[in-house]
């Protein structure tokens, strides 16, 4: 079995190594000195971090008693949680509303199909699209971020909720069809509470998504952290963009720690380890 | 109590595809439960599932004279429970199916569930997910989900299972009250005792036929059967 899988995966490289010869037209010498290029890049434009993005701008006027509060580095990323976690809980209710009418378990398919079609629509855009459209229909700002990442999580956690409803046991949707439950009673008191573990841990997922793409949207002028990263990036100011890295990746870690914590309270008792430092880092892993 | 006919079976063929039956007329009146009997895969489980609507008859037609909102009690093999919400929610969600929109709805909802739960003997467990609770335990969930939906039809499939005697008795007596309240039940068994000892009727199905015979004649029946 072991061979046959290790064959399996020598055949997957094998094929992969072959296409991307191809789409490289093998010219591989554009990666000669790459990887020394990208060294003296981190080295002479990244390294060290300039930590003044968390130091109180210039203009306007700081208020606050706490620099920190008037930086850009505190500032932008508030904003960017900010869209992402309205456009999170918008896009949450919108998916529950569209993936309970999708789902093949729980409606028609005359009803599932075409709720699907306009899921997949919604979700073949991807969120720097969505900004874009909404940028140019309502112009700079978060409610444009807020609009794109709200249109981009329907379409996304739309897909991932119907796919965890189709995969419930039937028998307490038979139940509750038998005894003459209407179709929101079914959602609301039986397919939600079976699935909640589910629900939740998506949307903790979506949220972190929606606070690391938060940064891409804000680029194309939607609002947020990513705004100042574009800013600093058209004035090569790359050392103030490592240090706006460096605090995306904090606030990405500490959303996924609080995304198992806050999982940990509906999951089967026993079947993952309450959240602690050592696995905020690694996977949570089933008990034996 | 009433005694026009709460289910009419008229003619009526299941399966899936196949049928699994000749053309089925038999009633039920209230109060009245009905044990069917026969070798498992033989389509009991069918006939269950279509009178609650899940599986659409070949031919022929049934009839049931239920209220359309919670007037149908069903406990499927399975039970039907929601695994990762508490027992209270479990057993709620019967007084949900049929108490009508009022002032009073939620109180009346928390009073028939939670003398539900108590008939159970489960009100110690009330707080808890169902899926921490035994076999036997989820068995008086699912019987009390149909207390507190109070139907005068309900259909139950297998649901006494593997329960040990004093868990059978502890459901047979709550269902017992809803007898005497004028629901009719018709529920698949597998153990003869249970049905000997519970039900009104016996629905033998046999060489695709049903056999609707009263419990003297069921024993006779079976009885003659062994002799043969």
């Amino acid at each position: 079995m072991k061979l046959r899988l290790f064959g399996i995966l020598a055949v997957l490289f094998f094929l992969a190594w072959r296409t991307l010869d191809g789409l490289v037209e093998g010219d591989w010498g554009r990666l000669e000195g790459g990887l020394s290029n990208l060294g003296v890049f981190f080295r002479e434009s990244m390294w060290p971090p300039n930590w003044s993005v968390l130091e109180a701008r210039s203009y306007p006027v700081c208020e606050e008693d706490i620099e920190f509060f008037c930086s850009v580095g505190y500032l932008g990323m508030m904003e960017t949680l900010k869209i992402a976690f309205v456009s999170t809980v918008l896009g949450f209710v919108g998916a529950i509303s569209l993936s309970s009418l999708a789902a093949r378990n729980l409606m028609p398919m005359w009803v599932a199909v075409p709720v699907r079609i306009f899921l997949s629509a919604v979700r073949s855009l991807p969120s720097l699209i969505w900004a874009i459209l909404f940028v140019i229909v309502i112009g700079f700002g978060p409610l444009s971020g807020v609009l794109a990442m709200t249109f981009y999580t329907i379409g996304y956690l739309g897909k991932l909720q119907y796919e965890v409803f189709e995969g419930m046991p039937n028998d307490p949707l038979e139940a509750g069809r038998a005894m003459g439950l209407s179709r929101p009673s079914i959602l609301m008191n039986i397919v939600i509470p079976e699935n909640g573990n589910h629900l939740l841990s998506q949307l903790m997922f979506m949220f972190e998504y929606n606070v690391r793409h938060g940064t891409v949207i804000g680029i194309v002028g939607a609002g947020g952290i990513g705004y100042y990263i574009s800013t600093y990036l058209k004035f090569l100011q790359y050392d103030k963009v490592f240090a706006l890295l460096i605090l995306i990746f904090i606030v990405v870690v500490l959303i996924d720690l609080l995304s198992l914590a806050v999982r940990s309270f509906v999951n089967e008792e026993g079947d993952v380890r309450k959240p602690t430092w050592l696995n905020m880092l690694i996977q949570a892993r089933k008990q034996d | 109590m009433s005694n026009e006919a709460i289910l009419t079976l008229n003619e009526l063929v299941i399966g899936y595809g196949d049928p699994l039956s000749e053309p089925i007329s038999l009633e039920v009146k209230p109060g009245e439960i009905i044990a069917i009997l026969g070798p498992s895969g033989i389509g009991k489980t069918t006939l269950i599932r279509t009178i609650a609507g899940l599986v659409r008859p070949l031919s022929g037609s049934f009839d049931i004279k239920v209220e359309r909102r919670g007037g149908l009690g069903y406990i499927p093999q399975r039970l039907g429970l929601v695994r990762h919400a508490t027992v209270a929610h479990n057993v709620s969600l019967g007084a949900r199916a049929n108490i009508p929109w009022s002032r009073t709805m939620f109180q009346e909802r928390k009073e028939r569930t939670y003398e539900a739960i108590r008939t159970l003997g489960i009100e110690d467990k009330a707080a808890e997910p169902v899926r921490r609770l035994s076999g036997g335990q989820q068995r008086r969930v699912a019987t009390a989900r149909t207390l507190a939906q109070q139907p005068q039809l309900m259909l139950a499939d297998e649901f006494l299972g593997e329960l040990d005697q004093t868990n059978v008795d502890i459901v047979l007596g709550a269902v017992g009250e809803l007898v005497e309240k004028g629901t009719a039940i018709v529920m698949v068994e597998h153990h003869e005792d249970n049905a000997k000892n519970f039900a009104t009727r016996i629905w033998e199905l046999r060489e695709k036929k049903f056999h609707d015979m009263t419990i003297e004649e069921w024993i006779e029946y079976s009885s003659t059967g062994e002799e043969e």
